[in-house]
Parts: C-alpha cells; sequence; structure tokens
C-alpha cells in the first residue's frame, strides 16, 4: 500500500517531494544514491521522478527489474536515459520547442490517443501539455496515451504510455519533466500535472 | 557546462568532473570549483566542511540554482519570489560587476518576452556580501558574491549562469565569468 518516491538531491527533487504541496502524498522518499534492496519492502508503486542521475539508475538497475518482476508499478518521468535501464523503452531525441505557446496559432502537436485511460479523469489532457525533450516508442502490446506527429526533420512519437506487457508488472513511461519544473516554480501546467497525478498515483498504490 | 568548458576564453582550463567523485579530486591547485544548479545538494551537503575549508584556503566557488541543503557557508537558505507577475520577477542591478558589465536588466529580465528565467527568488546574504542583481519589488537577492577567509564565493540563485549567451548582451556572462573566475578580483 506503499508510494514511494527516489529523490536524487537536487533543489527541484527537494522543492517538489518535501515541498508542502505533495509531501503527505509520499509514504516514503528514497535518497537514489543510498537505495538498498530493503527501501522497496512493501512499495507498491515507485515513481522515478525527472532528471535523476542515470548512472545511479543504470547502477540500481537490477532492483528496479526485480521490483517490477514481483508485479508492482513503476512510472518513469522524462530525462532519465530511461532506454539505457528500463525495458522495453525505446527514445529519439527530438529539438525541444520551449516556445510553442509564444506562436501564432499556438496549438501545441500533442494528440489524446486514449480518452478512456482512467488517468485522464484525474489529469486532463490540457494539463499534460508542456515542451518535450524526445519521444518514445512504446512497445508493442503496450497501450500509448498520447503522441506528437512527426514534424519536419523531427520524429514523432508517444509522450506517454503504459505497459503491461514488457514485464511482470507496470510501467507508466513519459518524457514529461514536471518534477524539475514544478520544483524550479516556473511552469504552472507541471504543478497542475503533479496536482493530479500524484493523488492517482496514490490511489494506484492502494490498488 | 559542457559548453561553457569549451568557452575560447577558458582556454582549456575549466574541466568537468563527475561529482561523485569529488572525494576524490585532490581541491590544491584546482582555483575553482563550479557547481550547477544540477547539482546533488543531498551529496555537497555532507561535505560542506570541505568545501568551506577550501574556501577559506583561497579557493572560489561558483554555485547556481537555490539553496535546498545547506552546502555553503554563511549564506541562508532560498526564498521564492510571492508572485509570478512582472513586478516580482523584473531583475535590478544593485551593484555594478565585472561579470556582468555591458549586460543589460532588460535581457536578464525576458527572454523572448518572458520573464523569470534568469531567477525567480533569493537568498538571505551573509553581512558584507555583494549583492549585484534583485529580484523584484522585494529586492531579494539573486546574485550574491562574498569573501570566506582568502576565498571567494559567488551565488547565483537561478539557471546556470553559463547557459546565458543568446543574441543579446547576455552573450558576455560566459566570458566575464571566465575572467573574473581567473582574474582573481573581488
Amino acid at each position: 500500500m506503499t508510494l514511494a518516491v527516489l529523490d536524487g538531491g537536487t533543489f527541484y527533487h527537494h522543492d517538489t517531494i518535501y515541498g508542502p504541496r505533495y509531501r503527505a502524498l509520499f509514504d516514503r522518499a528514497i535518497y537514489v544514491r543510498d537505495m538498498a534492496i530493503r527501501d522497496l519492502d512493501g512499495v507498491n508503486l515507485l515513481i522515478v521522478p525527472d532528471r535523476i542521475n542515470p548512472d545511479l539508475l543504470r547502477e540500481h538497475r537490477g532492483l528496479l527489474l526485480a521490483f517490477l518482476a514481483a508485479g508492482k508499478t513503476l512510472v518513469v518521468f522524462g530525462e532519465n536515459e530511461a532506454e539505457t535501464w528500463a525495458p522495453g523503452v525505446a527514445w529519439t531525441a527530438r529539438p525541444t520547442n520551449f516556445w510553442w505557446w509564444l506562436e501564432a496559432d499556438a496549438q501545441p502537436p500533442h494528440r489524446l490517443l486514449d480518452p478512456g485511460h482512467p488517468l485522464f479523469q484525474a489529469v486532463p489532457f490540457v494539463d499534460t501539455i508542456w515542451h518535450f525533450h524526445g519521444v518514445l516508442a512504446a512497445p508493442a502490446g503496450a497501450r500509448p496515451l498520447i503522441e506528437v506527429p512527426p514534424e519536419e526533420d523531427a520524429a514523432g512519437g508517444v509522450l506517454l504510455y503504459e505497459d503491461r506487457v514488457t514485464t511482470a508488472g507496470r510501467m507508466i513511461v513519459s518524457t514529461l519533466d514536471p518534477f524539475y519544473h514544478h520544483g524550479s516554480g516556473f511552469m504552472p501546467a507541471t504543478t497542475r500535472f503533479l496536482d493530479g497525478f500524484l493523488p492517482w498515483a496514490r490511489e494506484q498504490a492502494a490498488g | 557546462m559542457g559548453a561553457f568548458a569549451e568557452h575560447p576564453a577558458a582556454a582549456g582550463r575549466i574541466a568537468r568532473q563527475d561529482l561523485y567523485a569529488f572525494d576524490n579530486l585532490a581541491l590544491d591547485g584546482i582555483d575553482a570549483l563550479l557547481f550547477s544548479m544540477h547539482a546533488d545538494q543531498r551529496f555537497l551537503a555532507a561535505r560542506a566542511a570541505r568545501i568551506a575549508a577550501y574556501i577559506e584556503r583561497g579557493g572560489t566557488v561558483v554555485a547556481n540554482g537555490h539553496i535546498a541543503y545547506p552546502y555553503l557557508p554563511e549564506v541562508g537558505g532560498y526564498i521564492p519570489s510571492p508572485g509570478q507577475g512582472l513586478k516580482d520577477l523584473a531583475i535590478h542591478r544593485v551593484a555594478a560587476h565585472p561579470i556582468w558589465d555591458g549586460v543589460s536588466e532588460q535581457d536578464l529580465t525576458f527572454r523572448r518576452g518572458v520573464a523569470g528565467f534568469y531567477g525567480r527568488g533569493g537568498h538571505q546574504p551573509p553581512a558584507g556580501a555583494t549583492v549585484v542583481h534583485t529580484v523584484g519589488a522585494q529586492a531579494q537577492p539573486l546574485d550574491i558574491i562574498y569573501r570566506v577567509g582568502a576565498g571567494r564565493v559567488l551565488l547565483h540563485g537561478g539557471n546556470d549562469l553559463w547557459q546565458y549567451g543568446g543574441n543579446d548582451s547576455t552573450a558576455r556572462i560566459a566570458p566575464q565569468l571566465i575572467g573574473w573566475l581567473f582574474g582573481g578580483a573581488a
């Protein structure tokens, strides 16, 4: 019944995890550099926030695979080089347009593929829309939730998917980076995203 | 950090190191330590005494981001600006300094017309510190320079200083910061 989150020790992980807005939602915060197998005892859902040091995630890959093999849920956010340590993840860089919202028609390219997924009852699609640094390819049998089409020379792909087939567990994988931007106090969409996502993740952890 | 280390003005004098190799890094002979906003501050705070001793012996530290764990001597924690409006986010120069010579407040405040990139809050400076820039109507200290023993600290409480360098006056920051790092001026 436990929701745990990895802590990378940066100021923005500190603000998002230990700040008053969300801290009651996390049952356990695990400083990633010291992560040990006992830290995952009783954990049903583990969040790997964006911008955790990928060297450490690769180092702890065995623990994360064992966690999934036990049928648990792993949430993986962006900028973690997840394609180097998380099962089934394929990622392609794409130039980041931080400024889409200043452009004349300001239409983001995001497409909601699966509006019936229960996540979107907790997180309105519009609150998933901000810049992205690359795109994912959902493995065969996984459930792609949000995608962007190709654009000029940039590859199209998936920004959020759910994968219950690659491992015995469940993975929710995204390119999004809300822990960094909320914890930096700068991008309100990322705060609205976490306002919906973290209580939803807590429900998932409760089974 | 990579682009900054390769800046022509650095002339090969800036080397990128894995933070987690810090305990094995011989600090004698290193002129300055540069800490990114993305640094693991829990790790650094556990080494605050070594960092302080390095500064006291004459080293320079440049730190970016918000202080969440105390890893620098004497400076207080981060206080965010009270709002997101322009009056809360405008950057004001309150002291001239060679790192920002010729850099306009306008270019620090706005990027593509949007305020807030350079910094969105401040830290309580130590007594005797030089505050170069403040944020917002409450004049929160954003760029703080102070001496500890024979050394010096520059804390920029926002996005990494060395990432500025677009087609405006902020492009002067990186080479002028390099000049300050190696020139030894206060």
